[in-house]
């Protein structure tokens, strides 16, 4: 199984080690070196360091066209939701994830038929039904 | 028209100031303070500052009952959202892009974009234009993905001059559209013969620009 993810933070270097191994090959594509070089060590962990990760040419020099799953897990929600976009419309990934902060854009982009996952996403539902019990 | 502009950037700044010139109603959305104040100071409140992409500011700022919203911020992802957001949440009408990556062109237009303008694609073919010796001008991308429209003059010395049109080998995909020569344009009819200084508009495929521009200039 081939992974894409969009971004290096905290959230790509923790998912990585427990993810990569056993057949799944990640590749990593990032703005920040040192996060980069952190994971790159990893067996099974690709990195493409680029100031312009969202260009769609260096999302399939990172090989968005063969991944099976696109996670777009950088600090940005704009770059996540213009990426995930990209590799849902364009490129037809098979799973694609897109990690938003901002609770208005995940409604829209849940909405939007994404899969979002994020921190206040969860924290609304759970305020929701906690009202509703 | 009532115009809702995001982004104060040089297009956002000149765009807001002619439609204002115009008589149309604008308001401008911009993150940044000092950008902000620059409109005020000229022009008076048209601008307001904050997220563009903040749902409560795009109210404020009239959105939903705006004729049109033009995203210029610079970015294309933050464009992208602004219009996603203006669409489905606000139900303006109209939604207006500038891009910079030109790949990004279709995916907008996927997504309901109304009019997706690629900056680079303009500047590119103005400069191109401009430049002694270089004969191949990027005119426009077409709506169909990776499509894109060019012209290229023949030079004197080229291999093709003399040939007839049908004979020319082009890459798939690649067609010549329209022949302009001294006389005026016309249609690539069979048994159109090249000749030099021959301004060929033609559609190909991106990537393939450059092959089709060797075979109609390489000597």
């Amino acid at each position: 199984m081939r992974v894409l993810i969009l971004g290096c933070g905290r959230l790509t270097t923790t998912l990585v080690p427990d993810l990569a191994g056993n057949g799944t090959e990640i590749t990593i594509l990032s703005r920040d070196r040192e996060c980069l070089e952190s994971v790159s060590d990893i067996p099974g962990v690709e990195v493409v360091l680029t100031i312009e990760p969202t260009m769609q040419d260096y999302l399939q020099l990172a090989g968005v066209d063969t991944t099976d799953i696109f996670l777009a897990l950088s600090d940005d929600d704009h770059r996540n939701a213009l990426t995930a976009q990209i590799a849902r419309h364009i490129f037809n990934v098979p799973k694609v994830i897109c990690h938003l902060d901002n609770p208005q854009l995940q409604i829209l982009y849940a909405s939007l038929g994404l899969d979002v996952v994020g921190y206040s996403f969860g924290l609304l539902q759970d305020i929701r039904q906690s009202i509703e019990k | 028209m009532f115009a809702v502009i995001v982004g104060c950037s040089e297009i956002g700044y000149h765009l807001a100031k002619s439609l204002l010139a115009t008589g149309h109603e604008v308001v401008v959305v911009e993150k940044d303070r000092e950008r902000c104040q620059l409109l005020i100071d000229e022009v008076g409140g048209i601008s307001l500052q904050g997220d563009g992409t903040d749902e409560v500011i795009l109210k404020q700022a009239g959105l939903a009952r705006a004729d049109v919203l033009i995203a210029v911020t610079g970015r294309d992802d933050t464009n992208l959202v602004v219009c996603q957001m203006t669409k489905h949440v606000f139900n303006v009408p109209r939604t207006m892009a500038v891009i910079r990556d030109p790949k990004n062109e279709a995916l907008f237009h996927l997504l309901g974009v109304d009019v997706v303008v690629n900056s680079i694609h303009l500047v590119l073919a103005s400069l191109e234009e401009g430049i002694p010796g270089r004969p191949l001008v990027h005119l426009s991308s077409l709506s169909a993905p990776g499509t894109e429209l060019i012209s290229v003059s023949i030079p004197s010395d080229a291999g093709v001059v003399g040939m007839r049109l049908e004979d020319v080998e082009l890459p798939p995909h690649s067609f010549i559209s329209l022949v302009i020569k001294k006389g005026g344009a016309s249609l690539p009819t069979d048994g159109l013969v090249l000749e030099a200084d021959d301004e060929l508009v033609a559609v190909t495929m991106t990537g393939d620009e450059q092959t089709l521009y060797d075979i109609l200039t390489g000597v």
